[in-house]
């Protein structure tokens, strides 16, 4: 190895010096908020995290949201790419209206939903009550159990489609040699799909289950945007209760301890999902599905 | 499964994702005693163009889109300025060891920090910079969510081109920048634009940061100011529904221009803040 500067790195420089203005400076200062208060040095921030009842709920409902979410997600998105896979026609239309709710801004999802839950004029309980169904006890968003569910049936409707995306990729890039030759065999439908298709589909569904944990475990836009945590703490997860801790109450010794608690949390269930994928290319796949392009027309 | 059984489930499943978005145009265009009515008017009502040039002409609503536009317009050039280069010096120099994939790594890696937890510092950094409620902060954080984005793509353009006319136009005494400028540039000009879309939709859509950094209504951008608006008045459905509209209009037009690439965008994350 030589020990002359390599010469790529003044290309590279400006940007690595911004990211790490904008990453690593950042979270040593997180660091240094965590453990100061107003006295100096501390660690009172970390210990008060586990007496915090609130913030024990907040990720247990983090991790339920979560866990419903990725099930439902995936089984839908997983149905409906192998369902438009296996039509003759009509399969690039319905594609790109399938994907639409995915590249709504969340903010416009949520006045959709509003639309849609509010109790008195919303769409929902109109049609409802059009089947003759009483809906004065269906209050959606606002009610304590249901709350949860509605916040997750929307991210269930605004992100199926990116499952739907990364499963349909997989699905095209699978060679027709084996599924020929399954064919060849006399292999049912059912057999060919736990045989052939989900065994070569694997490393696609782990990297779409991982990017959207990670996106699930962070949520925040939708919940904030449609029922603040509420009502009560029902539907409060660890990204509001940050926020509110560090934006609302000022308190940033806290909101930082939690965020660096909340980040191990995220990593982990990162790694943990990145080691079931079996030899791990040097690469993620996302990057190297080159030749998957989604053929959308 | 039968043929026709298939075509309904698939009907089905689009009519379940974009019901909703129909329902959100038609209350923009309805006069407020069809928005109540009920049982709910799917299709036959008075249309009115009155909500939209309500938002235009009395809110600050003008004033979120400029801002949406400067920051988003701003954030991706810089990104791109920022990124290209590197992806540029990560491929085509030679690097000792695995030094090329570890830097990549690590600048993938700052795109899955929870913004959550970035937002905290950069808050703090940003206002004894004085920098907050200014649309160059905003630009700042959201250069730093699609640089790492727009590495990652352009990575992989310049990977699929062919060495030798680089290394061609190096023998003629070609300069580095010019190789980059006059022969790299106007071949990964269709993956720059694309990478450019999903950075505008990144920075047009992201509504953490912005909901922190910019308080004041003069520094909003759109998603931050009907948030506002969604909470103030609840009643007004149809300038909500109005401003939704025209804050998704953007974003699916640039989406229809890069559908090609959706794949290798999305799976990076592409829309997430």
């Amino acid at each position: 190895m030589t020990r002359r500067i390599p010469p790529g790195l003044i290309w590279v420089a400006p940007a690595l010096s911004v990211l790490a203005a904008l990453s690593i400076y950042p979270l040593l200062y997180l660091m240094k908020v965590s453990l100061t208060d107003a006295h100096g040095f501390t660690i009172a921030h970390y210990a008060r995290l586990f007496q915090d009842r609130l913030f024990s709920v907040a990720a247990g409902q983090t991790l339920l949201y979560a866990a419903v979410a990725l099930t439902l997600e995936f089984f839908l998105g997983l149905t409906l790419a192998l369902l438009v896979d296996s039509l003759a026609r009509g399969r690039a239309l319905i594609r790109v209206g399938l994907l639409a709710p995915m590249l709504l801004p969340p903010v416009v999802a949520a006045v959709i939903w509003r639309l849609i839950y509010n109790p008195e004029f919303g769409v929902l309980n109109g049609m409802l009550r059009q089947l003759g169904v009483n809906t004065t006890s269906l209050t959606w968003t606002s009610g304590r159990t249901s709350a949860m569910l509605s916040v997750i049936l929307v991210d269930v409707w605004q992100w199926t489609p990116f499952m739907f995306l990364l499963l349909t990729a997989g699905l095209q890039a699978i060679p027709a040699e084996p599924l020929e030759a399954a064919r060849v065999d006399g292999a049912g439908y059912w057999q060919t799909l736990r045989d052939v298709i989900l065994p070569l589909l694997k490393p696609v569904i782990l990297l779409a289950l991982l990017l959207r944990s990670m996106d699930l475990l962070r949520i925040f836009d939708q919940i904030f945007l449609l029922t603040q945590g509420g009502p009560g703490s029902a539907t409060e997860t660890v990204s509001l209760y940050i926020y509110r801790t560090a934006f609302r109450f000022s308190n940033f010794g806290y909101a930082a301890a939690m965020s660096f608690v909340g980040l191990l949390i995220t990593m982990l269930a990162a790694r943990g999902l990145l080691r079931l994928t079996v030899a791990v290319p040097a690469e993620p796949p996302c990057v190297s599905m080159r030749t998957d392009v989604i053929k959308l027309s | 499964m039968k043929t026709s059984l298939k075509y309904t489930a698939a009907f089905l499943a689009l009519a379940a994702a974009l019901a909703p978005i129909y329902w959100l145009v038609t209350i923009s265009l309805k006069r407020e005693i069809d928005q109540f009515a009920s049982p709910p008017l799917w299709f036959s009502f008075t249309p009115t163009l009155r909500h939209y040039s309500a938002i235009f002409s009395h809110d600050a609503f003008g004033r979120y889109f400029l801002n949406s536009v400067i920051v988003s317009t701003c954030s991706t050039l810089i990104a791109l300025a920022l990124g290209l280069p590197a992806a540029y010096g990560l491929v085509r120099f030679p690097w000792p060891h695995d030094w090329a994939r570890g830097i990549g790594f690590w600048i993938l890696s700052n795109r899955m920090l929870p913004p959550i937890v970035t937002i905290i510092p950069l808050f703090l950094m940003l206002r004894e910079l004085r920098l907050l409620n200014s649309l160059s902060g905003l630009v700042l954080v959201d250069v730093a969510l699609n640089l790492p984005f727009v590495v990652w793509m352009m990575r992989g353009f310049i990977e699929d081109l062919p060495k030798e006319i680089e290394e061609a136009a190096l023998l003629d005494g070609e300069s580095r920048i010019g190789v980059l400028l006059r022969i790299v540039l106007p071949l990964v000009r269709p993956g720059l634009a694309a990478t450019a879309v999903f950075c505008l939709i990144v920075a047009w859509n992201e509504f953490l940061f912005a909901l922190i950094l910019s308080q004041t209504e003069s520094a909003m951008t759109v998603p931050v100011g009907i948030a506002s608006h969604v909470t103030q008045y609840e009643i007004q459905w149809g300038a909500m529904s109005a401003a939704g509209v025209v804050a998704m209009l953007p974003v699916l037009i640039f989406a229809a221009a890069a559908q090609r690439y959706f794949v290798r965008g999305l799976s990076l994350g592409a829309l997430k803040g």
